[in-house]
């Protein structure tokens, strides 16, 4: 049957993808490693922590198998940082995404180091990307919110606020002040993507998946109808430009027609 | 395990992130591809989808086995893999679910050309045809038979194409996977930049599909 | 535009003021006055489809001369722009044209009219804004009020409520889709805690 969602992932599709998420956990009993479609699970042994997928973790929690050691960013401390910046220094932006998808392939063997970023697609290596990069391990860096930010902190304060060291209510009070202060961001953006002037590429660098899943369909919609209600003026300009672009051997006023005219919009 | 799969395991650059864990990230990229995509995405070449599927039917003769032995300690093991295995399931239905919306709402589009038609499975393929041909023949019976023969088509392109397409030129989100040089066409201008891996970009379709295909950029 | 979409056959019925450019026998009936040719310089709204066929099409004629000419609808006219500009959330769209920026577009397809494009553009981004505003409150107040209509259970008062009464089509559904967006959010928030 076909299915009969919108395009882009709903909120509870969301969730079951940060469930992936890997996370650190201390083992409270042992058991014996499982193989699992994603690989064979590492043995649990008490005390020693290892990383395993959220959902796997969870089923271990609500059984008291083992303990959930939250990911240092979702620490008081952590997110007071994070709210700081994004209401003090960067009013404007979302807070820097994570930097763990360099830094983790950096280590791996047969990683050619990234030098402009480029040139490096022949290999067939695939390139990780959340859930799958660590973010929330005990190993994350803290200062910065993963992808996936809302939808695991907010399964470890409903299901291991135990283990998050007597911060629950702190941390869920900061947590809603990311919210809103993110969603505010969020609704601004609509503004930024349909102003004169506006290039047909916009970046939202450091957006959570649960913040698009919620706003997708609006954001979108909005560009696209920025886009159909201009269409005329798009052909028209590209018309023009194709004119130009044909004379502009001989008319060639100065500079124009140089390399990369895209990016200064020239007051039409 | 065939030749490929051997082959890959000792290919050196493959050291870093085993088979298992490729298979399920492949997955998920092409799931969230097809969930997000404006249009039916190509179906996957390498092999991913078959893989995926025989180890998930290895699994379930696994569970099988397992449930005739009712060691409670091996209990829990069940749990966890049987838990798993819904997941796996989740997401393979969903993928072929969300592939199926998409070709039957554009059915005649997607078989009007060869090219379009090598997206598709082969049972997809299969599929769209013989659904097809039961919508028409429905829709002869019920009907068109009652009109006059030169207003009988459903593909007339004269006018308005009643081959309705999907908008590649609608706007999606993607994640650059690497840094990039981005383009994308605007109404008043067209923007460039150089952006960086983990950037988060708002552009059309039709813009991004390149990125996405060389793997530059992930749908998200 | 796609065959069967019913937005896009509903906005081609709308009514353009179109002026004939010459005297068209037996077309009277147009105007009233049956039997009698169509005067050249008679005014008659037409539907868009129409419209737009006797615009581009070409009487064939020495003089190149096409069958009508035609003005932008009322729904578009100086006094909506004025007032659009002045404050573009002020303007009842609905009220002008349920299909108000299809209208448009199309009008704007057939003409260049560079004003009335950034006019309006500037005008669905402002009220893009107030419907994602509007959206989000009523996601929080449960979309389970007991009324029938679309505007009736927003639990939203005076100001609010005309706005949305106020939304052509597109707005409509941008203002769906905000609305779904919110909803859902709250709805997976909520289910957290239940398992």
């Amino acid at each position: 049957m076909a299915l009969p969602l919108p395009l882009g992932l709903t909120h509870s599709e969301v969730a079951f993808l940060a469930e992936m998420e890997l996370v650190t956990v201390v083992p409270r009993q042992r058991l014996e490693s499982i193989d699992l479609l994603s690989g064979k699970t590492p043995p649990l042994r008490p005390p020693h922590r290892t990383d395993l997928p959220l959902w796997l973790a969870l089923l271990l929690k609500k059984q008291r198998r083992a303990n959930i050691v939250p990911p240092p960013w979702m620490h008081p401390a952590s997110l007071a940082d994070i709210v700081h910046r994004e209401t003090k220094v960067h009013p404007q932006a979302f807070s820097e995404p994570m930097p763990t998808a360099s830094r983790a392939r950096q280590s791996e063997p047969g990683y050619a180091g990234r030098i402009g970023g480029s040139g490096d697609n022949n290999s067939g290596e695939v390139i990780l990307s959340p859930p799958f990069q660590s973010n929330c391990t005990s190993a994350a860096p803290a200062g910065y919110l993963p992808y996936h930010w809302l939808e695991v902190a907010e399964a470890l304060v409903t299901h291991a606020s135990d283990d998050l060291g007597g911060n629950t209510s702190e941390i869920r009070g900061l947590l809603r002040d990311l919210v809103e202060v993110r969603a505010a961001k969020m609704r601004d953006s609509a503004e930024t993507l349909g102003a004169e002037g506006q290039g047909g590429v916009v970046s939202l660098r450091g957006v959570g998946a649960m913040e698009l899943a919620e706003n997708r369909g609006f954001v979108l919609g909005v560009v696209d109808g920025v886009r159909k209600i201009g269409g005329a003026v798009e052909t028209a300009r590209r018309e023009r430009e194709e004119e130009m672009d044909l004379g502009g051997g001989e008319g060639g006023r100065g500079g124009y027609g140089g390399d990369g005219d895209s990016d200064d919009d020239m007051g039409i | 395990m065939d030749i490929d799969d051997i082959l890959r395991e000792v290919d050196p650059t493959f050291h870093a992130v085993p088979q298992e864990k490729r298979n399920l990230q492949e997955l998920t990229r092409a799931w969230i591809a097809e969930r997000s995509a404006p249009e039916l995405l190509p179906w996957p070449a390498d092999g991913l989808f078959e893989r995926v599927n025989d180890s998930i039917k290895r699994q379930i003769e696994k569970v099988e086995e397992m449930t005739g032995d009712m060691d409670p300690k091996t209990n829990f093991a069940l749990i966890v893999i049987q838990t798993e295995l819904e997941r796996f399931k989740y997401l393979v239905r969903s993928y072929l679910r969300a592939r199926i919306s998409k070709i039957d709402r554009h059915t005649l589009h997607y078989l009007s050309t060869d090219a379009l038609r090598s997206r598709l499975s082969e049972m997809e393929l299969a599929y769209a045809t013989r659904h097809q041909a039961l919508l028409h023949n429905h829709y002869l019976s019920s009907f068109l038979s009652s009109f006059p023969s030169a207003l009988q088509n459903l593909n007339d392109s004269a006018g308005i194409n009643m081959v309705e397409t999907p908008d590649l030129e609608s706007a999606v989100f993607i994640r650059l996977l690497k840094d990039t040089l981005v383009e994308g066409r605007g109404v008043d201008s067209d923007g460039a930049m150089d952006g960086r891996e983990s950037d988060i970009v708002i552009l059309r379709w039709a813009d991004a599909k390149s990125l996405v295909e060389n793997g530059s950029a992930e749908l998200v | 535009m796609s065959y069967y979409d019913i937005d896009a056959i509903l906005t081609d019925a709308e009514k353009i003021p179109c002026t004939f450019q010459l005297d068209i026998p037996d077309l009277g009936y147009l105007d009233n006055t049956p039997n009698q040719p169509l005067k050249a310089g008679t005014k008659v709204s037409l539907p868009l489809w129409l419209a737009e066929m006797l615009v581009i099409a070409n009487t064939g004629g020495p003089d190149n001369k096409t069958f009508v000419t035609f003005d932008l609808p009322r729904a578009l006219g100086n006094d909506v722009v004025q007032a659009l500009k002045a404050d573009p959330r002020a303007v009842p769209l609905r009220d002008q044209s349920a299909h108000f920026y299809g209208l448009a577009t199309h009008m704007m397809d057939l003409s260049e009219e560079q004003e009335l494009g950034s006019v309006l553009r500037k005008t669905f981004v402002t009220r893009a804004a107030e419907i994602s505003l509007h959206a989000r409150k009523v996601g929080g107040v449960s979309a389970k009020g007991k009324g029938k209509e679309e505007g009736s259970n927003l639990g939203i008062g005076g100001a609010g409520e005309e706005f949305l009464r106020g939304l052509d089509e597109w707005e409509r559904k941008l203002f769906r889709k905000a609305h779904d967006g919110a909803k859902s959010g709250k709805e997976w928030m909520e289910s957290i805690k239940k398992n």
